[in-house]
């Protein structure tokens, strides 16, 4: 992968972000002038985007918008692609993470991620959630014990697996797999969390439990979240984007997008009409 | 956005059809209070009681189709969680159809007031008043109900700024009719039913207003109530 990032001045003046303004919110994470290749094939056309701390942010649109690309910048998960070239910046706390010398590792652990299909290790539930911590070095057994509780009710699941923390992860439902996951992730404290369709494959109850819990770690975490489900992204979120075909066509507070958007494109997109 | 397009083009066609029907029974409800209005009119100056008997029970069909709206409302909204526009349009349609139903009710208490009028046997004063500002509102329902099968704003502003009219009309009209009740203590009583039908004339104008401002966020997503001519003429002119 070959990184061509270096200091280039914000433009606002091309995509619609600059109709929102976010000079009360916190930074989480700055994206400049962010273009992804894969091979020739440019899949990201400049975006300029802050993603607020503490915050939801939801990104919407059709398939092959760019709206999961551009999420998995957001911790370099596209490094692992073949042919992936990257221009622009996307600052963490001020920091580039496409800077030379960045820990990639380190990176994942400060801006988690989960996805789509609840990926737990064939391990047991207590293993799963200590994982993170074990990989870091940390050993204090009072210290993983402590760790995993947190996470294990920051994530809604403790009520019901304190009992069997030694039993194996697989043998949970959907629904509960996924939010091991998302205890799993926070175990190490990120500061970003990136949910990609993480309700896709559960049931409505299912579901509504992970929006329910992005509700309450949004006051720790920054959130950002890829759905299809444009009633989910209407939920859960304080800010949507609408990506199409690379571009950023509207960033918007989710209030206003979903009631008065600007552009025709994403009215014809969240009103379901031909684009 | 092309505002013949605004209720169409959606890849589900019963979804349109569904809006397109809201739309149809808006129409059809507006043009059934439009002719409420001109037969409570015609039947009070021309002493016409069996019209005026028309208009009452009218208002019975008036009644079953603002219910009807209102259901068809709430249906779309849990079947299709409809957004922008078309969320618009659902809830432009309640507020809508509400403000028609009550210029029905105004219609109906002017046909109410001609009966007794007849009853009461008296030619009373107050019918040039009474047919300057019928005309000039009825105008204003014909004119709101046209701007909203156009979505025609220019238009919705100019009935905004007829409603400030018919309020002044109003005002020296009650004058008139106190100076009447003065002037003929004999008259009191018919003049007083002739003052309830300026009144509910210059409240069907200040509905019509209403649904002016309804249109603006129907078509621009900018609530304009409670905010003045300016703004409304800002909103209407205006590109965000």
């Amino acid at each position: 992968m070959r990184n061509e990032a270096q200091a280039i001045p914000i433009r606002t003046d091309i995509n619609s972000a600059a109709y929102l303004d976010l000079s009360h919110e916190k930074v989480a994470l700055q994206v400049e002038q962010l273009k992804l290749f894969y091979g020739d094939k440019e899949a990201l056309h400049g975006i300029n985007m802050t993603i607020p701390k503490h915050r939801v942010t939801a990104f919407i649109g059709p398939s092959g918008c760019g709206k999961s690309t551009l999420l998995r910048c957001f911790n370099r998960m596209n490094d692992l692609v073949e042919g992936c070239r990257i221009e622009g910046r996307i600052l963490l706390d001020e920091a580039n993470i496409y800077e030379r010398g960045v820990e990639v590792a380190e990176l994942r652990r400060r801006v988690g991620m989960v996805f789509q299909k609840p990926n737990p290790f064939p391990k047991t539930i207590y293993e799963n959630v200590a994982y993170g911590l074990r990989i870091q070095g940390i050993n204090k057994k009072r210290l993983i014990d402590d760790t995993v509780e947190w996470a294990l009710r920051s994530a809604a699941l403790w009520d019901e697996v304190h009992d069997r923390l030694h039993e194996s992860a697989l043998g949970l439902s959907g629904g509960q797999q996924q939010r091991l996951v998302i205890a799993r992730t926070i175990a190490v404290r990120p500061e970003v969390l990136l949910l990609d369709e993480p309700a896709s494959a559960l049931d409505p109850i299912s579901t509504l439990k992970i929006e329910e819990l992005i509700h309450e770690l949004k006051d720790r975490f920054t959130i950002v979240i890829v759905t299809h489900n444009m009633q989910q992204a209407a939920r859960v979120s304080d800010y949507t984007a609408f990506l199409y075909m690379g571009d950023l066509v509207e960033y918007d507070t989710t209030d206003t997008l979903f009631t008065n958007p600007r552009q025709k494109k994403t009215e014809d997109y969240i009103t379901g009409r031909y684009g | 956005m092309q505002l013949q397009d605004m209720h169409s083009d959606h890849i589900s066609q019963q979804f349109n059809a569904d809006l397109e029907a809201i739309r149809g029974r808006l129409l059809a409800m507006g043009g059934l209070i439009e002719k409420q209005i001109q037969d409570a009119l015609t039947a009070l100056v021309e002493g016409d009681t069996e019209l005026a008997r028309v208009v009452r029970q009218n208002e019975k069909q008036v009644n079953t189709m603002d219910v009807e709206i209102d259901q068809e409302c709430t249906r779309i909204i849990a079947r299709r969680q409809p957004t922008a526009s078309d969320l618009r349009m659902v809830v432009t349609a309640y507020k809508f159809s509400s403000d028609l139903e009550r210029m029905g009710d105004e219609a109906k208490r002017i046909a109410k007031l001609t009966l007794k009028l007849a009853e009461d046997g008296q030619s009373p004063r107050g019918y040039v008043e009474v047919r300057m500002i019928g005309n000039h509102v009825l105008d204003m329902v014909r004119k709101i109900l046209t701007a909203f099968a156009r979505y025609d704003l220019a238009t919705a502003y100019d009935v905004a700024k007829e409603d400030r009219l018919v309020d002044q009309e109003y005002k020296s009209a009650t004058r008139a009719l106190v100076t009447y009740m003065m002037e003929d203590p004999r008259s009191i009583s018919s003049v007083l039913h002739m003052l309830w039908v300026l009144r509910s004339l210059e409240r069907i104008g200040d509905h019509a207003h209403n649904i002016a401002q309804y249109l603006v966020f129907l078509v621009k997503g900018k609530d304009v109530r409670h905010a003045g001519l300016e703004s409304f003429k800002n909103a209407v002119e205006g590109n965000r």
